[in-house]
């Protein structure tokens, strides 16, 4: 049972529900229920790879991490380097277990001095929570689980910043990717990040002081949004959407292709893990699994002909099941069907050709590298 | 006639997993209804069965597929599948265009019509079931 809305029930909803009951066809996301899609999740992840999209993601789990040892607590619990995160800026990162396991990917915001914002994966929200607070003991901090009492939008898009640069002063040309601020958007008190989920450049908002109680201000920023991107055929889009636009992007889903044993190299996530910084909790299993070497990899797979990989489908090389889909989709981009997926490293070089048994037949697929589109006409480094 | 958004020709037969047939003399053309595209939405894979296989009444006999969701084609009849629609793979929209037209997926030889047919709901029937589940939502 889940206290949300006043009342205790099996289901959760966000600040933005009502919209979402009128305009979407609705789908249980951990607990809460979601748009899965408005007009379609073509037509959606279309819009934002072209022009511009909104996205709910108040579901999202959201934690203010203050006090004068918020540095060196979020250094024990994240694998990330926080001293090397400068203000009004925000970071990828990981929480691990003490096996050096993910619990979960996040992203922390420092909005100054000893102050930040920690992001969670919506399925992850009681979990991670009481996991750093439990880790806390030690540490001067105050955590403040803020989740309910703020709402979370992005916009995302190569017309996403245009979009936004309607309601605020703030110079979002004046920004680099990963930026973040306090900002009023719309006479709204908000944190603005430059940060998204769907390898396009866009903007995500946290809207402060919007309890699920009192949704006025979510929902008036919601449809002062839509508005602002009239022009620009800015489309709501679902979690549909936002799961093909990750995964086209490549990244991973919490839960899917990350979990508890998942070692952040086997992942491709090292990059965020800084073993030269202090003690952090899973260093020491990270580092000995590394000398251990390590044996798989997750890899891109685009499927050569028809059909559509999902999750639990085998990898089959030489008759041999090397490996599993962890995720996989059909790419409305890209007219073909998209995966990600774990082999051993010997079979993890790009343009490896392997199998995929989808319905109990075998389809043809290469190892491709992340993102699957072309970054020179999609995202964030496209020629613009 | 229509059930809310939904359009249920006269003339047909349906299973409760919102496929169609159609009898047309010694054969049977059988699809996917209006509730059942629009449930899936956006088809964009169409896995026909093959020509000369046998189908059952009421087990899988093909796969469709919209973005996220994954659905099986289960067939009215039992019998020889004798025709498929070739032109799915390549224009899956059409199942959501035209369910009943363009968009039909096989053409079976029955083998068990009389009996199996008389499992089946009429148009009135199927109308009455679409109401019952709308109704549950």
């Amino acid at each position: 049972m889940k206290y949300n809305n006043g009342v205790y029930s099996l289901t959760l909803k966000t600040q933005l529900f009502q919209y979402h009951e009128k305009n979407s066809h609705l789908v249980d996301f951990a607990d809460f229920k979601m748009p899965l899609w408005y007009e379609g999740v073509g037509p959606e992840c279309l819009a934002v790879r072209n022009n511009v999209g909104i996205f709910d993601i108040s579901h999202m789990g959201r934690t203010f991490v203050s006090g004068p040892d918020a540095e060196a607590f979020l250094n024990y619990v994240t694998t990330n380097n926080v001293t090397t995160l400068r203000s009004n800026h925000a970071q990828y990162t990981l929480l691990c277990n003490s096996e050096g396991g993910i619990k979960d990917d996040l992203v922390i915001f420092k909005l100054g001095d000893s102050q930040y914002l920690v992001v969670f994966n919506a399925g992850n929200r009681e979990k991670d929570f009481n996991w750093i607070q439990k880790n806390s003991k030690d540490y001067k901090v105050e955590l403040k689980e803020a989740s309910n009492e703020t709402a979370m939008i992005s916009i995302q898009g190569p017309k996403a910043l245009a979009t936004v640069q309607k309601l605020t002063t703030t110079n979002l040309s004046e920004t680099i990717r990963f930026d973040c601020m306090f900002a009023e958007i719309s006479g709204k008190e908000c944190i603005l990040s430059r940060t998204g989920y769907t390898g396009e450049d866009g903007v995500e908002i946290s809207i402060m002081n919007a309890s699920v109680n009192d949704p006025s201000k979510a929902v008036e920023l919601w449809e002062d949004i839509l508005k602002a991107g009239k022009d620009y055929k800015i489309k709501p889009c679902g979690l549909g959407a936002r799961d093909v636009l990750r995964l086209e992007a490549g990244m991973c889903l919490y839960g899917n292709d990350i979990t508890e044993s998942t070692n952040p190299s086997e992942a491709r996530l090292g990059f965020v893990v800084k073993v030269d910084k202090g003690n952090f909790i899973g260093k020491e299993a990270i580092i000995r699994k590394k000398e251990d070497g390590i044996k798989i990899k997750r890899v891109g797979l685009r499927v050569i002909g028809k059909g559509i990989p999902r999750a639990k489908c085998k990898i089959i090389k030489n008759s041999e099941n090397i490996g599993t889909i962890t995720s996989g989709t059909y790419s409305p981009l890209l007219n073909l069907g998209i995966a990600m997926g774990y082999v051993p490293i010997e079979h993890s070089n790009e343009g490896n050709k392997v199998s995929i048994e989808v319905h109990g037949k075998l389809i043809d697929a290469e190892i491709v590298g992340f993102p699957f589109y072309d970054p020179k006409i999609y995202g964030v480094k496209r020629n613009s | 006639m229509k059930i809310n958004d939904y359009e249920v020709p006269e003339g047909l037969f349906y299973t409760k997993e919102h496929t169609w047939i159609k009898v047309e003399d010694d054969k049977c053309r059988v699809g996917i209804t209006d509730y059942a595209q629009k449930a899936l939405h956006e088809v964009v894979f169409v896995e026909l069965p093959n020509v000369d296989s046998k189908v059952e009444h009421m087990k899988p006999a093909g796969t469709l597929e919209s973005v996220k969701a994954v659905s099986d084609f289960f067939s009215p009849v039992s019998g020889d599948i004798i025709e498929v629609n070739t032109s799915l793979p390549d224009n899956p929209e059409r199942v959501n265009e035209t369910p009943y037209g363009d968009g039909w997926v096989a053409i079976i030889k029955p083998s068990n019509l009389d009996q199996e047919l008389s499992a089946l709901m009429d148009a009135n029937k199927y109308g009455d079931f679409l109401k019952t589940i709308i109704e549950q939502k």
